[in-house]
């Protein structure tokens, strides 16, 4: 094989060979030629400190990688950076992250995630660039079709998500928390990192003696953004929306598999495309009343937190697939608010009630154009967007107190909120609702009537699961909630008063790929690098078993999952893009020879090359 | 039952420092005695004042330095998510599974509680005992050459910070190098956290200020002849815990050893050229400094 000779120094021997005219034309048409050189694909995913489980599987998917021949490189950035970098900028490669749902979600989230109508926008929508004309047939079709249809077509759009691979689903995780009972019961319910979790945990320390000493939940956490940042659209903040969702209200909120009533005091389909949605008297944590106006807003403001100042719309970099659900709305008196949603199915028709509703007076002036020292730095930034929102104003169960960044931060029960007035379940005059004013027709309140038990709810901003799980063991906390790594789990067991709880997760950890590049952009390519990630493996180390391999995002949800796209425990294999190889070791040579077949090379040294870019 | 020192103390940050503050004052005065002496240690009091007073430009620029670092730092924080080379995969490409290597191969409990202690207990001592020994010196050079070593040494640090953000190997490679110190004890965590940020791996100021102690602890050789051997043993415990922790890389010990260097070969020169320059400039007794020196000759 004759040496390769550099770009650069052809271009140089240009020079020399100018000297024979034929010789001109040949050199031109050989230097001008883009040379390949080998694949160079960045991981991108949080450090370990603050997700013990991200960084496993990045570090396993890339030991493939380079296996086959890949340059892969793993960088590890925090949350903010990566939701910064991936989700806002689109500037990745390849990263490993965390679904936000943690409840079990209707297949209308792949609307959201996978829509090409999403792909210029920044966010949680479609952040890997897809454009799939029969996955936006499909994603369009499960948006209208009725309940009898509606399942087989979202089987077909599983299965050609699963077939594209946007992203690779590796697993779903075991929500794990460590916990301690002596002063609040109830951890196993629900996942602790669920703010119906939380809400739903019941006091049993002793009576305070004291009136003034309230009755506190210490939580401790990995993740600070929580102590910097309470902007509920901030989506470089968020991680599963717990603490926003107790901040401000949901319409309606996920629960036990169901969409239960919250703010939304009942709803009803009061035509074929319009639902008309009652909310409870309620107020905002200034005093102000929560109404219809509000409800309005927030649906326009998801679509616009312009509100049409700019040029092009400035969408919600969260929400907006459920967002975009609301076609328009129509206030109909203070309390009362009609949503038209078209021929949108129920399951997806309550999944648009599922967005915290904001304040029309505080966030009305968040649409202008965001400025640093007077400067407009992007035109694609509202006010909104980047604002930290200090001080929260929501009308959820909790309010905002203070905080320390990357220390603490504090809530407080907010003592207006309906739940509280709903009073206790058992509570007669609650039940009846004569003296509140609030029926019960709404039975699935009843869980939370009178919650949350604790006056004050302080989150401590710890360094790794490990301290988290110590600062619990010690007493200094009740509870985790922030993701527990292989390190952490056993120390649970050594330690007596402390209990490991542990609650299915919807949400699923998966590496996302970046369409908007080649070789990313070539959903063949993408079906071998899937295959790469040796589910069975991971879930047995990176998760020391606390986590169940998956095919489909909808796995949670098994009653729409197609029975090609279910997990096989014997096979332990995926059934659309399968591990190729045997007990966590790759088969690099058959790798290699799928790849050959849909058109890569290789150079000698066997590296896998790419056109350099 | 809630043991009633829980709702006292909400974090354990107290306890940590309580014990870290214990056993720093009682290895100074065990060190004291054995390296110093008690009769030159009686010294101290008489000095120190005097010599904190001739130090007070380089005492100011210590504490601005330390100011900056604690007050600004999410401020540059920022800067440096923003702006900063990130070097977690390239450190990772120069060297490689070093780190997983050296823990794999020598970890056991006894090491790990030795390099936690090190790295905690140790370390703070080797920082703090130079200022004694040194205000026990008959001249306020070395104490002036620390002080602007240490300063040096924070405030360099603190700008390749805020250049590089990278994560160290505990963070990078959960699967092949353990956090030994923070599963060691995890109230650790709590400490560092209060004066560290995980990105900050790139220098090991750890490596560096060591280095820094151990390099002024050989150029004094002639003075404390038993504290040379001490404390480059602490010195080089501290470097090799940095790694065996799993909290620094290889290259953050050779750059911080290198940054510990080139800050004593400075504070050198910078004090040489204000004390040459005040025995030539300030002839006339005005200043502070100048009359305190024979006063400092005489202790």
């Amino acid at each position: 094989m004759t040496r390769r000779i550099s770009r650069r120094q052809a271009l140089a021997g240009i020079g020399l060979a100018v000297g024979s005219a034929g010789c001109a034309g040949r050199a031109r048409n050989l230097a001008g030629r883009e040379g390949s050189s080998q694949l160079v694909l960045e991981i991108r995913t949080t450090p370990a400190d603050e997700d013990p489980n991200g960084i496993r599987v990045a570090r396993a998917l890339a030991e493939n990688l380079t296996a086959v021949g890949v340059d892969a490189r793993i960088e590890t950035m925090n949350g903010t950076d990566l939701h910064r970098t991936v989700l806002l900028n689109h500037d990745f490669d390849v990263y490993v992250g965390q679904y936000t749902e943690v409840l079990p979600f209707d297949p209308d989230v792949l609307y959201g995630l996978t829509h090409s109508k999403f792909t210029a926008e920044a966010g949680w929508q479609n952040p890997f660039g897809l454009t799939d004309l029969d996955i936006d047939e499909l994603l369009d079709d499960q948006r209208d079709a009725d309940g009898s249809d509606r399942p087989a077509i979202v089987s077909d759009l599983q299965e050609s998500v699963c077939e594209k691979q946007p992203f690779t689903v590796v697993a779903f995780p075991d929500a794990l928390a460590a916990a301690r009972t002596d002063r609040f019961v109830g951890w196993e319910t629900e996942p602790p990192i669920s703010a119906s979790g939380l809400i739903s945990l019941d006091y049993v320390g002793e009576e305070t003696e004291d009136d003034d000493e309230p009755v506190t939940l210490r939580l401790t956490t990995t993740d600070g953004r929580i102590s910097e940042n309470w902007n509920p659209l901030a989506v470089e903040y968020r991680r599963y929306g717990t603490f926003m969702s107790l901040l401000y209200d949901r319409l309606a909120i996920a629960d036990d598999g169901t969409t239960v009533p919250w703010l939304a005091r009942e709803w009803e389909r009061v035509d074929s495309e319009t639902i008309e949605v009652e909310l409870w008297d309620s107020t905002w944590h200034d005093g102000e009343p929560v109404t219809a106006e509000d409800v309005a807003f927030t649906y326009a403001f998801l679509r616009d937190t312009a509100m049409g100042s700019t040029e092009t719309p400035v969408p919600a970099p969260q929400f907006r697939g459920r967002g975009s659900i609301v076609e328009s709305t129509t206030v109909v008196d203070d309390s009362t608010v009609r949503l038209v949603v078209g021929a949108a199915d129920e399951g997806v028709a309550e999944r648009a009630l599922q967005v915290p509703i904001l304040p029309e007076h505080v966030w009305a002036d968040r649409a202008e154009t965001a400025t640093v020292g007077g400067f407009e730095f992007d035109i694609e930034a509202t006010e909104a967007l980047v604002t930290a929102n200090e001080d929260p104003v929501g009308s959820g169960p909790m309010r905002f107190v203070e905080s320390t960044p990357d220390e603490r931060v504090v809530f407080e029960r907010n003592p207006d909120h309906f739940l509280v007035r709903s009073g206790p379940e058992d509570d007669e005059d609650a039940e009846d609702g004569s003296t509140t004013g609030i029926d019960s027709e709404g039975p699935s309140l009843d869980p939370y009537r009178g919650k949350p038990d604790f006056d004050r709810l302080e989150v401590s901003i710890v360094g790794s699961d490990v301290s988290a799980v110590q600062w619990v063991a010690d007493g200094y906390a009740d509870g985790t909630v922030s993701n527990l790594g292989p390190d952490s789990v056993p120390r649970i067991g050594r330690e007596n008063e402390t209990r490991l709880v542990s609650a299915q997760s919807a949400a699923f950890y998966y590496v996302g790929y970046n369409a908007r590049r080649a070789p990313l952009s070539n959903p063949r390519f993408r079906g071998v690098v899937a295959s790469l990630v040796d589910k069975s493996a991971l879930v047995d180390d990176a998760f020391s078993g606390y986590a169940r391999p998956a095919t489909s995002p909808l796995a949670m949800s098994p009653e729409w999952v197609p029975e090609a796209l279910e997990w096989d425990d014997d096979r332990e294999k995926d059934p659309v893009h399968p591990f190729r190889g045997e007990d966590g070791s790759l088969d690099v040579e058959a790798t290699r020879e799928v790849l050959r077949e849909i058109g890569y090379r290789f150079d000698e040294s066997d590296r896998l090359l790419a056109r350099e870019q | 039952m809630i043991p009633p020192t829980l709702v006292v103390a909400s974090t354990p940050l107290i306890p940590v420092v309580t014990s870290v503050l214990f056993w720093v004052v009682a290895m100074c005065l065990v060190a004291g005695v054995a390296v110093v002496g008690p009769w030159r240690l009686y010294g101290v009091g008489g000095n120190l004042v005097p010599y904190l007073r001739e130090s007070r430009r380089e005492i100011v620029a210590l504490l601005v330095v330390l100011a900056v670092s604690g007050i600004g730092r999410p401020a540059l924080q920022s800067i440096s998510e923003v702006f900063g080379l990130r070097l977690t995969g390239a450190i990772f490409a120069l060297e490689g599974n070093f780190v997983a290597w050296l823990q794999g191969t020598f970890q056991s409990p006894q090491l790990t509680l030795y390099f936690s202690s090190i790295y905690v207990f140790g370390y703070a001592f080797l920082l703090i005992f130079p200022f004694i020994a040194y205000a026990a010196l008959p001249e306020s050079t070395m104490i002036k050459r620390l002080i602007v070593a240490y300063t040096l040494n924070y405030a360099l640090g603190l700008v390749l910070y805020t250049l590089v953000l990278a994560y160290g190997p505990r963070n990078v490679m959960p699967d092949a190098v353990t956090s030994l110190l923070y599963t060691f004890n995890p109230d650790f965590q709590t400490l560092t956290g209060q004066v560290n940020v995980e990105t900050n791996v790139f220098p090991s100021l750890h490596t560096s200020l060591s280095v820094t102690v151990a390099t002024f602890a050989a150029l004094t050789h002639g003075t404390y002849p038993r504290w040379t051997p001490v404390a480059w043993w602490i010195a080089l415990s501290v470097v090799v815990s940095t790694m065996y922790l799993g909290i620094h890389w290889l290259t953050d010990v050779v750059f911080g050893t290198a940054l510990a260097l080139g800050c004593v070969y400075l504070s050198y020169q910078y004090v040489d050229a204000i004390e040459g320059g005040e025995e030539t400039v300030e002839e006339h007794p005005e200043d502070d400094t100048v009359e305190e020196h024979p006063e400092g000759e005489s202790a």
